[in-house]
């Protein structure tokens, strides 16, 4: 049995992990929402964000953290290029698969292109407080966790405040929960949409730069990290962005308790092992209302 | 021009018997008349994606369903034939049909738990599933054999390395016209035409009394044993098993690329989609290498594929063809009026032209004026 001190420990990067899963996770459930979109290329996005941050920080020597003002802005406008000129193309009868294969093929580019551009070598970026931890009750936690914990917690934050302060989260609340009485009520829902997706695809720039700091990137790491994103949102149901933050937070800290134990591999498939149970048991995930049973 | 068309469809139907015969005629004496072992290794590899995408399209073309870890069956049909030999020291022909009825086993609570919901999720537990097996069998070594992989013992010891290439070009092509038969009964069954309802609109087919669940688990797990057989029958012939290859996700992607490019709903689509796909696979290996680029191209020819060709090459060209040659089965014909008149009179000289032209044995209805 472990010591208590090393329990707490793991609570507490079980909590940092399931901070950034619900980030990326909530970019997810944006696709879903406005677009009935599952995309399989949002975790290529995060490691794409996550080497322009480690290449921005070998070539020019800036901090990565500086690369969100250039890759937040730049994903934003590649989602709503991506919404506007490829998703809203394919047959509305068939969208739910096509744009999974789409966005799969996208997901292929992305790795082909980053293992063609940096090679297949894992990288890693050695910051002047990579090694740095904090005491925090007898638990030792690297300040770059913390780090990136904040900037999932701030975009967390700026999103809901944004979903549900502004004018524009309005129209976008709308359009998730009805296109039709949306459009009705003036919002012109086709714009509205690709901003949504626009801000998912931000949420893995963020997502991707908070990664970068205390993780080994390679090109084929989207494979580990969509598997556990998607189990993620069907466990919280899809489309619902409370149910997708408290499974990733309830998942993140499983995965995290079960390294203890076992392995790092043997605890990753908490999440095939959850997604398999709510399925069996529960389809339409914790928290997924009507829309989420019938996709 | 009645006479025309009906003459026409029955050419056409010779000449799809003949290129039928031709194309079995090829695929038998290929073997002979390669120049060398490579060409047939080729042939090989392209027979395998075949009998893989003509396998997915038993669930991808009948019910629409799309499912990205077909890879995850073929793997463990690889893996349950190799172990089976090594661990059981059961034969391996015996050992690949065991595996591939484990497969037919594991399918069905895999299939409960998929296709309980539809679409989206479906393909995140297919997806799920290759991502958990590659865990499981590489974290798994000391029964596995994990990352260093799992050596087959081959099926014919004694045998000279081209005649154990030749014996598994027909054992592939064997299994392929398997695959393919049954996906030509299943077409023009009562349960295919249950699974196109799905496909088509799964609340309608429900709502008209098809037991719609039933139908898509079973034909799930057929789709699975035969992707499991084409899984085991590669393990046997390469003899070399490594999860990364085995449970990949891009071989699932493989072949819903194939199936997709040549047409889901058509017999020979996948078929075509895998000579295609595969050819280009296999010349690129030799003349590029191993580079990350494949993945580039792959992804760009489905990205293609699914934008401007969702249904396949077949439909496209039969499209272009039935345009060129007027022979087109659309609903509205477009013959004008006098065309009309002047085909009447050349059909019935004698009688008034009132007579009724719509009861041509094909059913056909001509545009009444």
């Amino acid at each position: 049995m472990p010591s208590a001190s090393l329990v707490f420990q793991s609570i507490v990067l079980g909590v940092l992990l399931g901070g950034l899963y619900a980030l990326l996770a909530a970019g997810l459930t944006l696709y879903f929402g406005v677009m009935r979109v599952v995309m399989i290329a949002h975790s290529a996005f995060l490691i794409l964000a996550a080497y322009l941050a480690w290449y921005a920080h070998r070539e020019l020597g800036v901090d990565p953290l500086l690369t969100l003002l250039v890759t937040v802005p730049l994903f934003f406008a590649v989602g709503v290029a991506m919404q506007r000129l490829l998703l809203t193309r394919l047959r509305p009868a068939t969208l739910t698969m096509m744009s999974v294969l789409l966005t799969f093929s996208i997901a292929l580019v992305i790795e082909g292109l980053l293992g063609y551009a940096f090679s297949g070598t894992q990288r890693r970026i050695r910051l002047g407080y990579s090694s740095a931890s904090l005491e925090f009750f007898g638990a030792r936690i690297a300040v770059v966790k913390l780090i990136a914990f904040g900037m999932a917690a701030a975009a967390l934050l700026g999103l809901y405040l944004l979903m549900k302060r502004s004018r524009f989260g309005q129209a976008l609340r709308a359009t998730i929960q009805h296109r039709e009485a949306a459009q009705l009520l003036g919002i012109d829902t086709d714009r509205i949409a690709g901003y949504g997706f626009g801000l998912g695809l931000a949420t893995a720039a963020v997502g991707g730069t908070a990664l970068a700091l205390d993780t080994t990137i390679y090109p084929s790491l989207h494979w580990h990290w969509i598997g556990p994103l998607m189990a993620i949102i069907v466990v919280g149901g899809l489309g619902s962005v409370p149910g997708a933050a408290i499974a990733a937070m309830a998942l993140g800290m499983t995965q995290s308790l079960l390294q203890l134990e076992l392995s790092t591999t043997w605890a990753q498939t908490v999440f095939y092992v959850a997604l398999f149970a709510t399925l069996a048991l529960r389809p339409q995930g914790l928290f997924g209302g009507r829309l989420a049973q019938r996709f | 021009m009645p006479r025309g068309s009906e003459a026409l469809r029955r050419s056409g139907r010779f000449l799809r018997l003949g290129a039928l015969l031709a194309g079995i005629a090829v695929a038998l004496s290929f073997p002979s008349f390669v120049p060398s072992p490579y060409e047939l290794t080729v042939g090989i590899a392209i027979l395998n994606y075949a009998v893989l995408s003509t396998s997915w399209n038993f669930v991808g073309g009948f019910t629409g369903y799309i499912s990205l870890g077909h890879g995850a069956f073929a793997g463990l049909g690889a893996y349950g034939t190799g172990l089976l030999v090594t661990k059981a020291e059961l034969p391996s022909f015996a050992a690949l049909f065991a595996a591939a009825a484990l497969v037919a086993v594991l399918a069905v609570p895999v299939g409960y738990a998929a296709l309980r919901v539809r679409g989206a999720s479906f393909v995140i537990v297919s997806i799920a599933l290759v991502l958990i097996l590659l865990l499981v069998f590489q974290s798994w070594a000391s029964f596995t054999g994990g990352s260093r992989g799992l050596v087959v013992p081959r099926p014919f010891p004694g045998m000279l390395r081209a005649e154990h290439h030749e014996v598994f070009y027909f054992l592939f092509l064997a299994l392929l016209a398997v695959a393919l038969l049954a996906w030509w009964i299943i077409d023009r069954s009562r349960f295919g035409m249950g699974l196109k309802a799905i496909r088509e609109d799964e609340d309608k087919a429900q709502s008209l009394g098809t037991p719609t669940y039933t139908y898509k688990l079973v034909v799930f797990v057929v789709s699975a044993t035969f992707t499991a057989l084409a899984g085991g029958l590669y393990g046997l012939w390469f003899g070399d098993l490594d999860p990364v290859f085995q449970f990949s996700i891009l071989s699932g992607s493989y072949m819903v690329l194939m199936a997709l490019l040549g047409g889901v709903r058509h017999l020979y689509g996948p078929l075509l989609g895998a000579v295609i796909v595969g050819y280009g696979l296999e010349y690129s290996k030799v003349e590029y290498g191993d580079t990350p680029l494949h993945l580039v191209f792959a992804g760009l020819l489905l990205g293609v594929v699914v934008m401007f060709m969702p249904d396949g090459v077949i439909p496209a060209v039969t499209g272009l063809v039935a345009r060129v040659f007027r022979t087109g089965e659309t609903s509205i014909r477009e013959v004008t009026a006098a065309e009309l008149r002047a085909e009447r009179e050349a059909d019935a000289p004698d009688t008034p032209s009132e007579r009724r032209t719509d009861d041509q044995p094909d059913g056909k209805r001509e545009v009444r004026q």
